[in-house]
């Protein structure tokens, strides 16, 4: 009679598991093979070895694209921050107009599929005659990411009590000094948490980049093009580090942006 | 084995979390038809007893005896009883009929059955036009009905009821008591019924269970527990009391008597064997009722305590005095009396004598 | 700016009146100014494209609706974008069936294991979406992983095409790609489902297996829906995986819009695409949405 419930939780455990494996294991293939060789498409597990390693350290075309996205993840994480507690600010702020508006026109680009805010910004840059450059790739970073900086930000902000505020005023702090005494060091950790974030999605960001970019590519449109090509041990190299870079930058942002009663771990019962 | 009218016994149950007790030794029977509270404050393990009967946790020691069998183990969903939890935790996705046919429905009741069921619940609880609402369209005394509706109309054998009116305001609160303890009445069947307020224990519940720090301090009526409290604890818990602070004398099966720094004070111990019993020279409590104490000279009563009046508070239908032995410094009594339109002819400096029947007087060990 | 940032930020009190009435119309311009100029005006832009003609390579400024008419007559375009919606629903409907037990998983779980599985489920949506890609390709492949272990296990005897650079692999890929998408709002909608509510189940008499049907199943019917939607939304958008993985048969919506601004070189006809998937997506966003607003919401 329960025997149902003594299967469903292993089930449970298998599909979980079975999950993981799909999330992780076809990671698992191009990083353990960038330790070996390739030849004839297939890898050579005989030897390992750290030549792709080596080659990819000497690779210039990659090692301008790391460059190049370092610079606009960078720019997009400074103009999105900035902007986006401005605009948290704004929105908090009693004599704010037409709040729902502002708000829908930044999640545009977030709820639409990248192609599209792609395109836009591609026709837009064309219209009013502004080259393709780092800057254009900059700018379609930051329109990307502002939703999440935006909302991260707010989110902080809004959790914050009204009198927190009040009180400065009332022991006689101007504007400025309330902003940078009592919002500012408040908000610290939402912003860096909001920036590793942004800093993390301008990495990967791949399809406004391949519209909006130049004759510059950052290191997954690099990687594109690379992969169209095939299977190698250079990309598999790259792919390795970019992933460890990136993991990093997650464990980072969760350290940030986790709540501290669900890092502490929460019991009941 | 099963004594006639005992619905369910507990014995020895105990209850800890970790190294952490929350229940010691909890011995209790729960009569068939009867309303029983269990009181406490926050902490007491109140909730607790009501978790393991309902079966919401395991007990670590000790029986729960339903019909002579241990239904530790017993899963949640095939115990005869049914719960009004204390948010009422109703389906936020079913309509009101939805939630009062739940458990009809899983146990797959025929659907004409279930409405004909369903409509006769909804109409006890008085909410028969609200069958097509959902829970977040209603207010909270109609949650209220609803869970209560959702809860009876199984016939459970027993009825769980987890500080159901805590949310409701004041107002609300006095009109459910009277609507629960009339349908538990009407649909004879046994409620138990856990809360920390001790006026609504006593308006509603056959018998009081109270508890402190995980154990049972007293069960009894709600007259018992108030006049003839067995412990200092419930006799400072129900209200205002006044306690005397002795040694116990001797005793003539009746009455005793306990020396206290005010003069000797005579107690009433009938129904109280283990006052009578306890041993001459321990310590204890004299216990009387502000309301017991006559002012005056000329009024009658074995015990009689000169004091000086401090303070006259007016608090509408009675006026407490609060005075101050003049054979004890270190002992302050209350008197309650009937508030009078020209006002107390009390003033505070007042020297009188409060006087005490010993038929009112009781022992609590000390 | 910082400073206008503060006036904008905080509530003036009476004591300190605005300096000048202006102040409030500088913020309110301050914080529109960039969205305005680079979301709507593009926006707007590609929308008005979508009404353009293009003639031997020039954009001809004259509105017509001839690409949305081309779109819906041509046979080529509309069983392709059938196919698309088709094959982003089965996306949608796979990963809901993956992630569903894993989050359900995760909330039979206490404290810091909860989350720290919960985080290792969402750090693959961090990770390069092209090197995700690339990973399920080299396993997808003739010579791939699966096929080899396919091969080893005896199952088949030589390579299946069932999954090379077609549909199929563009539907598994992305499957495997988006799951993570649909673990966390079904998880956060099962989260939310108050344990008092299960027991209250159990208390009237209700199984496991009944509580789960009844109460479980219905309540995180939201967070469901929602992560369908997300998981299709994020699936039609896509170009990247069908064209890494889908190869010639493989062709979907979105390397259709991408070609328009390529080989092909008609942006007025890949602006007028680009159109109506934005009103797929809109349609999809909101019936994800739907359902929240009309059922009685949990307190």
């Amino acid at each position: 009679m329960r025997l149902a419930d003594r299967i469903a939780p292993a089930l449970l455990v298998l599909m979980t598991l079975f999950v993981f494996i799909l999330l992780y294991g076809p990671l698992m293939v191009p990083i353990v093979s960038s330790f070996f060789t390739v030849s004839h498409g297939a890898v050579d597990w005989s030897q390992p070895t750290t030549s792709a390693y080596v080659a990819l350290a000497a690779n210039e075309g990659v090692l301008n694209a790391l460059w190049t996205t370092l610079v606009v993840g960078s720019g997009a994480v400074v103009c999105s921050v900035v902007l986006g507690t401005g605009i948290a600010l704004y929105y908090t702020s009693p004599n704010a107009k037409g709040r729902g508006f502002l708000q829908f026109i930044i999640f545009l680009p977030f709820l639409m599929p990248p192609i599209i805010t792609g395109l836009a910004l591609l026709i837009f840059f064309r219209q009013v005659e502004f080259e393709r450059s780092l800057v254009t790739i900059i700018i379609g970073h930051t329109v990307f990411v502002l939703a999440l900086v935006y909302r991260t930000i707010l989110t902080r902000l809004q959790s914050l009590s009204g009198s927190l505020v009040e009180a400065s005023y009332d022991l006689g702090a101007s504007r400025w000094q309330t902003f940078r005494l009592v919002l500012l060091p408040n908000l610290s950790s939402a912003m860096v948490g909001a920036a590793v974030l942004a800093f993390a999605l301008s990495f990967d960001e791949t399809m406004i980049t391949l519209l909006v970019t130049g004759t510059q590519s950052t290191l997954p449109v690099r990687l594109w093009a690379m992969m169209r090509l095939g299977f190698t041990p250079d990309i598999n190299a790259l792919v390795a580090l970019v992933l460890l870079f990136t993991t990093a930058l997650c464990l980072i942002a969760v350290r940030f942006l986790m709540p501290k009663s669900a890092v502490a771990g929460s019991d009941e019962d | 084995m099963n004594e006639a009218g005992v619905l369910l016994k507990l014995r020895s149950v105990s209850k800890s979390y970790g190294a952490t007790a929350i229940l010691h030794d909890i011995d209790l029977d729960v009569r068939d038809g009867e309303f029983i509270t269990i009181l406490g404050p926050s902490g007491s393990g109140k909730t607790t007893i009501l978790r393991l009967i309902g079966g919401f946790t395991k007990p670590s020691g000790g029986e729960i005896l339903l019909d002579g069998r241990d239904i530790a183990a017993m899963p949640i969903n095939q115990r005869p009883f049914n719960t009004v939890f204390q948010d009422y935790a109703l389906f936020p996705h079913l309509t009101v009929e939805g939630n009062v046919g739940y458990g009809l429905a899983v146990r797959g009741t025929p659907r004409a059955e279930i409405a004909k069921r369903v409509a006769d619940a909804l109409e006890l609880v008085q909410l028969g036009p609200l069958g097509k609402r959902f829970p977040a369209q209603l207010s909270g005394g109609q949650r209220q009905r609803v869970a209560l509706a959702r809860a009876i109309i199984c016939r459970p054998r027993l009825i769980l009821l987890d500080e159901p009116l805590a949310a409701l305001d004041v107002e609300l609160r006095r009109h459910m008591q009277s609507f629960l303890k009339s349908i538990q009445t009407e649909i004879r069947t046994t409620f138990l019924f856990v809360t920390h307020d001790q006026e609504e224990a006593i308006a509603m519940a056959d018998r009081i269970c109270v508890m402190n720090g995980g154990r049972i301090q007293q069960i009894g009526s709600p007259h018992e527990v108030y006049y003839r409290p067995s412990c200092e604890f419930v006799a400072k818990f129900f209200g205002e009391n006044n306690l005397i602070p002795g040694t116990l004398g001797p005793t003539d099966g009746k009455t005793r008597s306990i020396d206290t720094a005010a003069g000797r004070v005579i107690c009433a111990v009938d129904g109280q064997p283990d006052m009578a019993a306890a041993p001459e020279g321990s310590p204890a409590f004299a216990v009387c009722r502000p309301e017991a104490v006559t002012i005056g000279d000329d009024a009658a009563g074995e015990n009689r305590f000169p004091v000086s009046i401090g303070q006259v508070a007016f608090a509408g239908a009675s006026t407490m005095a609060t005075a101050t032995a003049l054979d004890d410094p270190g002992l302050s009594l209350k008197a309650r009396m009937p508030s009078r339109p020209g006002g107390a002819s009390l003033r505070p400096g007042d020297t009188v004598t409060f006087v005490v029947p010993a038929s009112t007087c009781r022992l609590v060990p000390a | 700016m910082s400073s206008r940032v503060a006036d904008a930020g905080v509530e003036a009190p009476a004591a300190h009146p605005s300096p000048s009435r202006l102040v409030p119309w500088f913020a309110a311009l301050a914080a529109y100014a960039v969205p305005i100029w680079f979301v709507l005006a593009p926006m707007a832009l590609f929308l008005g494209y979508s009404f353009f003609s293009v003639d031997k390579g020039n954009i001809v400024f004259t509105p017509t609706v001839a690409n949305y008419v081309r779109f819906f007559t041509d046979p080529v375009f509309l069983p392709i974008f059938w196919r698309t919606c088709l094959l982003c629903l089965a996306v949608a409907v796979l990963c809901v069936l993956f992630a569903f037990p894993v989050a359900y998983f995760l909330t039979t779980l206490r404290g810091r294991r909860r989350y720290v599985l919960l985080v290792l489920l969402l750090v693959p949506l961090l990770m390069s979406y092209v090197i995700k890609i690339y990973a399920v390709r080299s396993i997808l492949g003739g010579n791939g992983m699966l096929n080899r272990a396919l091969l080893a296990t005896g199952l088949i005897d030589k390579p299946s095409m069932l999954f090379v650079f077609n549909l199929n692999a563009v539907l598994l890929t992305l499957t495997v790609l988006l799951i993570p998408f649909a673990v966390l709002p079904i998880f956060l909608s099962l989260e939310r489902i108050p344990k008092a509510l299960r027991h209250a189940s159990a208390d009237l008499g209700a199984s496991n297996a009944q509580t789960f049907w009844r109460v479980t199943v219905p309540l995180s019917l939201p967070g469901t829906l929602s992560a369908m939607s997300f998981v299709f939304v994020l699936a039609i958008g896509d170009f990247l995986t069908p064209q890494m993985v889908g190869g010639q048969s493989g062709f979907t919506f979105g390397r259709i819009i991408y070609s328009q601004f390529g080989t092909a070189f008609n942006w007025p006809f890949g602006a007028a695409l680009s159109v109506i998937l934005a009103a797929v997506v809109i349609i999809a966003i909101r019936l994800g949405g739907r359902v929240e607003s009309s059922r009685g919401r949990i307190q």
